[in-house]
């Protein structure tokens, strides 16, 4: 898009057109959301290039997700036991939180900070970096949970707080990603015979100019230009459209796990995807919600005692804990296919996709049992820093760092010129680097 | 304190946007015409103006040093235009040059004013784009998809002169054009879908694995599902096997193995097991109800041996199975809840017991512990434990004892958590029923389902139907004359009509299906620019023009069929005077016509988009107060319902414009007037006063005291809020904020070379003395003596609209007390308050302006705003009554030209 807008401008130059003319192009540019990824940023040289969130709706157990002990060498917390093997490709962080009110409602801040539904941090980075690959920014699901007008059912929120749209079919997010044969050919016709009858509506608005006068006409010269515009992509796009599609040799199961009893099968699906997504640059951002309700899950034949959200509400129970854990320690294991799947793949000069994306993990809700939104447990891996630990916050001091200063942080990383998130103006990049 | 707020940066731009793009449109091009200045004139402007205006100081880029006046061309007209309104408002010559004396002041404006009016044509909307909301309503109207919403990301439309429907800020780029394209594709794949080949018979197979477990609605054991509760709730009752969705809307056998499981409770159930199978979407919220599903079969099962039953039944596309249980013996669902503890209860003391002591553990039947821990199988293994007790004590487990109708009592409430503790008693000890096996194979045949039969009928409303012998291209012409009426607002050619005719032909002859070609019409269609532009000629509006202009104005969509019939037989822009016998032209219809289509409650669309933008009501949400003011999500809800409200009542009930100023009622909750305005409102006069009516949260129409603090436009929580920044007040923001909005006198934007205000808090202690530096500099008093004391004036409203008497931070009092340019003084905002009140046709006059810059979509030139300003007198002559004044503005020449 922005491409064919500059392209698009400089063609005004080429034809000379007057200044007024130059004007009214410039006047287009203004009303364009995307302008704004005209001055998208450069991460450095040797910096990370991709940034994946993943949340939970329900939180994450905290004696079962953090460690006892703090800094190198801590024993590994039963949640995490998937991911040993990855220990010095994540760290853990405790005591952050966004100093948010307590309450379900709360959820959706996990990625905007302080206020709900507000520009979430995987929008701010692919607001900045997206527009440099085919989706700016792709939003995925695994279970499913309340219904939209309980609220708190999104994790990505536009700079306006349109919470976006979330793919919850892993054949939606193949098709995207790996267009079919049929869908080609649909494709093909549509831009072909879309091509075709634009110039019946150049010929038909020609005859409305011609009709109009001459003030009147220059405003409706934004139309043909515009025309023009749309003609040329769908040209550039008719022009690719028998390039080879790369074979993800990947095969989904022929029916989409989305009930919620089948999330955790749904989400080793998504990660799977979400690698080939990183793999063929197809995308650079992504957030992936994990979603709760009341579904029993099975593990090695077994059904647990109670539904996923009856168990967050475990009131202290032991059996209740032990089986809470069993579910997030089956989200973790997930990871750790994601994990493997990130560094074992290597760009062309020999950097691991592990290294080249930081993967943040955590949610908007510190302790399910309570409804309590401090102390959110936190995890990031790969990105090429220096992992290995657990950094443990004592949020009771006033300069405590905040969730928000590890997303400045990780904006920097990225190449963001960031010094401010929400509630948050630091940046844990002392702590962290 | 930040006294500058963005205003130096932002608004810059879009204003000279609009001088660079707006004004050159408004004469026609060729045509050149001079005026020499009389001489009388130029010497006026010699001895006033001259000093600092000619052409070589230029002060402010301002040259008035010119023997002739070019009025054709829109730099020289609008630097005249300039001249007349400061000299007008007293602005210029500056004070401390000395006054213009009246006569010269008078002469100089006639002569201004004479030649701007003779030299400007009523008129000037060029094309103008549908906006963003007047698109989305136009696709539902048009295409009878009255839940459509534009796509996340579509383009939002630019702001110009406050608003997002101003023609000239309605500009289109090819990445628009592009997502007007997507739209217009997805909506004919919704009408005219793409023709999917003939389904293959597919067998799926369920076990118990695959069927869903929710909550404790269901267990596994022995290889058998079970089900236990009758709950109306399906999470709670229901099962449904996840991995089958199917694709192909069709008819299915559906084959179920299932039995009775009684062992182990020792006792039996008579009856038949009622096993009801319902189709549910496999999308649809677990939160559902069966009821919200369509009932299949219901499968009587008579045996504990396995038996199969098998139907034949419809399935649509996206659906699964769902069973339940129907006469189970317990459900969740109140008040029936205790029944089947009971039964329970008189079947087994134990069981009793063991309930008693969960429940009750200190053995006071006053103390339950809570429920809600037991939730799930974890709950009922406490239950069960207590019951393979040898030692459980039996004492109290009689139906009659306190404890154990204490123990009903809390069933009986119906807490999910142990009815689902319950369920497991039942998937253990029976009466459960079993479900051991499903089966589904087909389609034997495809049956259209609810959703296609809708897509049909939607179909022909575009279409039309075939009439019997009719031939395609017939049909096609038929939809075609029927359609594109409606879809360009105004009657199209037959050569239009014929033009999209031979593009379906020829699609059809290239081997495209008639659903292909509908497909491509409607794609087509959708991006000309007859339908995504209005306006789209000059002059006098006709018929169709006027009825779009009226009905987007009015409703935000396009023209219903009451004013297409009417433009049809050219009833609106036609006058009648001979139907009432008077002589003066007579505009009833359309008058009739406004009348109805006028917005009558507060969220009706023209209310939000109009109000939204003019008193920025539509922002408050982003707007995020701080903590410190305590004003919650809610109350800024509020904030918008009362200013919105407002407008709306007054329109209703045409009352005097000044009642926007000084009302004698608003639209709150008694709690929220307490806690913002800090006082105890009367209910309105008319209003029962009974306890219902006093409920400290109902929203209602409240009467406060004229004259105060609060009410009107002027002491409302959401214009404060717009005006401020959530965390401290802007003095010039605010300033600026009431001239552009409720008087309609916009500062012009900061000369270029003063940077933002960069206050020096270390000397002043209040933003009063932190502003002098702008009375101080003499590029800057020009604007800031009106700006600033209106500023200052409302400094005792915080952020959020609450009176305060100090300024945050210092401490210091507040001194509310200002005088304007022309002396007049105010000691507080109830006398600037009454003073607007005195002078209501500034705020009349500006509201009318902004009306009709939102209704025409262009800035009213000179010779319309003398229109405007007599419209505003007379109907301040017959009353001033709102309602009667957008009557008016409807009526005028301005309004009915393009």
């Amino acid at each position: 898009m922005v491409n064919s807008l500059i392209a698009s401008l400089t063609e005004g130059l080429d034809r000379g057109c007057d200044r007024r003319h130059f004007l009214r192009s410039g006047a287009a540019a203004l009303a364009l959301p995307a302008m704004e990824a005209l001055s998208g940023p450069d991460p450095a040289p040797d910096g990370p290039r991709n940034f994946v969130a993943i949340g939970t709706y329900l939180g994450w157990h905290q004696n079962a997700f953090y460690p006892k002990q703090t800094g190198g060498g801590y024993e590994m917390p039963a949640t995490l036991m998937p991911i040993s093997g990855f220990r010095d490709d994540f760290t853990i962080f405790s005591g952050l939180d966004h100093r948010a009110p307590n309450g379900h409602g709360a959820w959706s801040n996990f990625l905007c900070g302080k206020a709900p539904k507000s520009h979430s941090l995987d929008q701010v980075i692919a607001d900045a970096i997206g527009a440099q690959s085919r989706f700016p920014s792709i939003q995925l699901t695994a279970g499913v949970g309340e219904s939209n007008t309980k609220g708190g059912n999104a994790i990505s929120f536009t700079r306006q707080g349109v919470a976006l749209p979330m793919i919850q079919r892993p054949s939606v997010f193949y098709k995207q990603l790996f267009v079919s044969k049929a869908d080609r050919a649909r494709s093909e016709y549509l831009l072909k015979s879309g091509r075709s009858v634009l110039d019946l509506v150049w010929e038909d608005a020609k005859r409305l100019q011609g009709a109009l006068p001459a003030r009147d006409r220059d405003k409706l010269d934004e139309y043909f230009e515009s025309l023009r515009g749309v003609e040329k992509r769908m040209g550039r796009q008719l022009e690719t459209i028998h390039d080879p599609i790369p074979d993800p040799g990947y095969t989904l199961p022929n029916y989409d796990p989305i009930t919620p009893n089948l999330q955790i099968e749904a989400e080793a699906i998504m990660y799977d995807l979400m690698a080939l997504a990183l793999e063929t640059g197809s995308t650079r951002v992504m957030s992936f919600f994990l979603h709760g309700l009341g579904q029993v899950f099975s593990f090695d034949g077994k059904a647990l005692g109670s539904g996923y959200h009856g168990l967050s509400h475990h009131g202290n129970d032991p059996a209740m804990i032990r089986d809470l854990v069993t579910i997030e320690t089956a989200h973790i294991h997930c990871l750790a296919g994601f994990l493997q799947q990130l560094k074992a793949k290597k760009n062309p000069a020999g950097k691991s996709l592990l290294e080249d994306t930081i993967v943040l993990l955590g949610t908007g809700m510190g302790d399910a049992s309570r409804h309590s939104n401090a102390n959110l447990p936190t995890l990031v891996a790969g990105g090429g820093y220096k992992h290995g630990r657990h950094i443990s916050v004592d949020r009771s001091k006033p300069d405590a760092p905040l969730l928000g200063d590890l997303y400045i942080s990780l904006m920097q990383r990225l190449g963001l010129e960031a010094d401010q998130f929400s509630n948050a103006s630091r940046n844990m990049n002392e702590l962290f680097g | 304190m930040n006294c500058s707020g963005n205003w130096h940066g932002g608004r810059e731009l879009i204003l000279r946007l609009g001088v660079s793009m707006g004004l050159g449109l408004l004469l026609s091009a060729g045509s050149v015409v001079a005026d020499d200045i009389p001489a009388s004139v130029r010497e006026i402007l010699s001895t006033s103006c001259l000093e600092c205006h000619d052409a070589e100081t230029e002060k402010g880029e301002i040259n008035l040093e010119k023997a002739t006046i070019e009025w054709s061309h829109p730099e020289d007209r609008e630097r005249w235009l300039r001249v007349l309104e400061v000299v007008d408002q007293g602005l210029m010559p500056p004070p401390k040059k000395g006054e213009l004396a009246e006569p010269h002041r008078k002469k100089l404006l006639d002569y201004l004013d004479a030649r701007l009016l003779k030299h400007t044509e009523i008129g000037g909307t060029p094309p103008r784009r549908l906006s963003r909301d007047e698109y989305q309503a136009t696709i539902r109207e048009l295409l009878y998809l009255p839940t459509f919403t534009l796509p996340t990301g579509f383009p939002n439309d630019t702001e110009l002169h406050g608003f997002n429907n101003v023609a000239e800020g309605l500009v289109l780029s090819s990445p628009h054009l592009e997502a007007y394209a997507n739209v217009a594709q997805s909506v004919a794949d919704e009408i005219f879908p793409p023709v999917e080949p003939p389904p293959k018979v597919q067998r799926w197979e369920a076990g118990p694995e695959d069927l869903v477990l929710s909550f404790s609605a269901a267990a596994v054991h022995d290889g058998a599902l079970r089900l236990a509760s009758r709950s109306v709730d399906i999470m709670r009752s229901c099962t449904w096997p996840s991995r089958i969705e199917i694709e192909h809307s069709g008819t299915y056998r559906i084959a179920v193995d299932a039995a009775k499981f009684l062992a182990g409770s020792g006792r039996g159930f008579d009856r038949a097991m009622l096993l009801e199978v319902y189709a549910r979407p496999v999308s649809a919220t677990d939160r559902s109800k069966v009821g919200d599903f369509r009932l299949l079969n219901t499968i009587e099962v008579t045996q504990e041996q396995v038996q199969t039953s098998t139907f034949e039944a419809d399935l649509y596309k996206g659906e699964t199975v769902l069973f339940r249980w129907s006469n189970a013996e317990m459900t969740h669902d109140p008040p029936r809840v205790h029944e089947a503890f009971e039964t329970l209860a008189r079947h087994d003391p134990r069981f009793l017991a063991a309930w008693l002591k969960v429940i009750f553990p200190s053995g006071n039947p006053k103390k339950p512990r809570s429920t809600a821990p037991l939730r799930g199988r974890n709950g009922w293994e406490a239950v069960a434990r207590h019951m393979a007790d040898s030692e459980l004590d039996l004492t109290h487990a009689s139906m009659d004892s306190a404890l154990a109708k204490a123990f009903f009592a809390v069933a009986a409430k119906g807490k999910t958590s142990i009815a689902d503790c319950l369920c497991s008693y039942y998937h253990t000890h029976g009466p459960a029923l079993e479900i051991h096996r499903l089966s589904i194979e087909g389609p034997s045949k495809l049956v259209q389902s609810p959703a296609d039969r809708t897509r049909q009928a939607l179909q022909f409303k575009i279409t039309g139907k075939p009439r019997d012998g009719q031939d395609w291209e017939a049909f096609v012409r038929d939809m075609l004359a029927r359609f594109l009426p409606r879809a360009f607002r105004r009657p199209v050619s037959e050569d239009t009509v014929d033009s999209y005719l031979a593009m379906a032909r020829r699609h059809a002859q290239a081997g495209n299906s008639p659903s292909e070609c509908m497909h491509l019409l409607l794609r087509n269609i959708l991006v000309s620019p007859r339908f995504l532009y209005r306006s789209l000629a000059s002059g006098p509006m006709d018929d169709w023009d006027l009825a779009t202009r009226l009905s987007y104005f009015l409703t935000q969509r396009p023209p219903d069929s009451t004013l297409i019939d009417l433009a049809e037989r050219n009833r609106l822009s036609i006058t009648r005077s001979s139907e009432t016998g008077s002589q003066k032209p007579e505009y009833w219809v359309i008058r009739r016509e406004a009348e109805r289509l006028m917005p009558k409650v507060r969220t009706d669309p023209m209310i939000q988009s109009f109000v939204g933008q003019w008193l920025g009501t539509q922002s408050l949400h982003e707007i995020m107060p701080d903590p410190k003011f305590n004003f919650s999500p809610d109350d800024i809800d509020l904030a918008r319902y009362e200013t919105e409200s407002f407008f709306t009542a007054i329109l209703n009930r045409n009352q005097p414009m000044e009642t926007f100023i000084d009302p004698s009622f608003t639209y709150a909750s008694i709690g929220f007037v307490k806690r913002n305005y800090g006082f105890t409102p009367q209910l309105a006069r008319g209003t029962k006063n009974n306890a219902a009516n006093r409920t400290p949260s109902k929203l209602q129409r409240l009467a406060i005291p004229q004259g105060g603090r609060y009410g009107g436009l002027l002491g409302q929580a959401a214009i404060f809020m717009t005006t401020a920044n959530g965390v401290d007040t802007q003095p010039v923001v605010r300033g600026v904020w009431v001239l552009e909005n409720l008087l309609g006198m916009e500062p012009p934007p900061p000369p270029e070379n003063v940077p933002a205000l960069t206050p020096d808090t270390q000397k002043a202690q209040t933003p009063r003395e932190l502003l002098t530096a702008h009375t101080a500099d003499a590029a800057c008093v020009g604007c800031h003596q009106r700006i600033d004391p209106v500023g200052l004036v409302l400094e005792n409203y915080d952020p959020v609209g609450r009176w305060r008497t100090t300024w945050p931070g210092t401490g210091e009092p507040i001194d509310p007390s200002v005088s304007l340019s022309d002396g007049t003084q105010f000691a507080d905002p109830t006398e600037f308050k009454a003073w607007l009140v005195e002078n209501i046709d500034l705020f009349t006059g500006c509201l009318a302006e902004k009306l009709m810059i939102y209704a025409t979509g262009r800035l009213p030139n000179y010779a319309e705003q003398q229109e405007i300003k007599s419209i505003v007198q007379q109907n301040k002559a017959r009353g001033n009554g709102f309602r009667d004044l957008i009557l008016a503005l409807v009526e005028s020449e301005t309004f009915r030209t393009n």
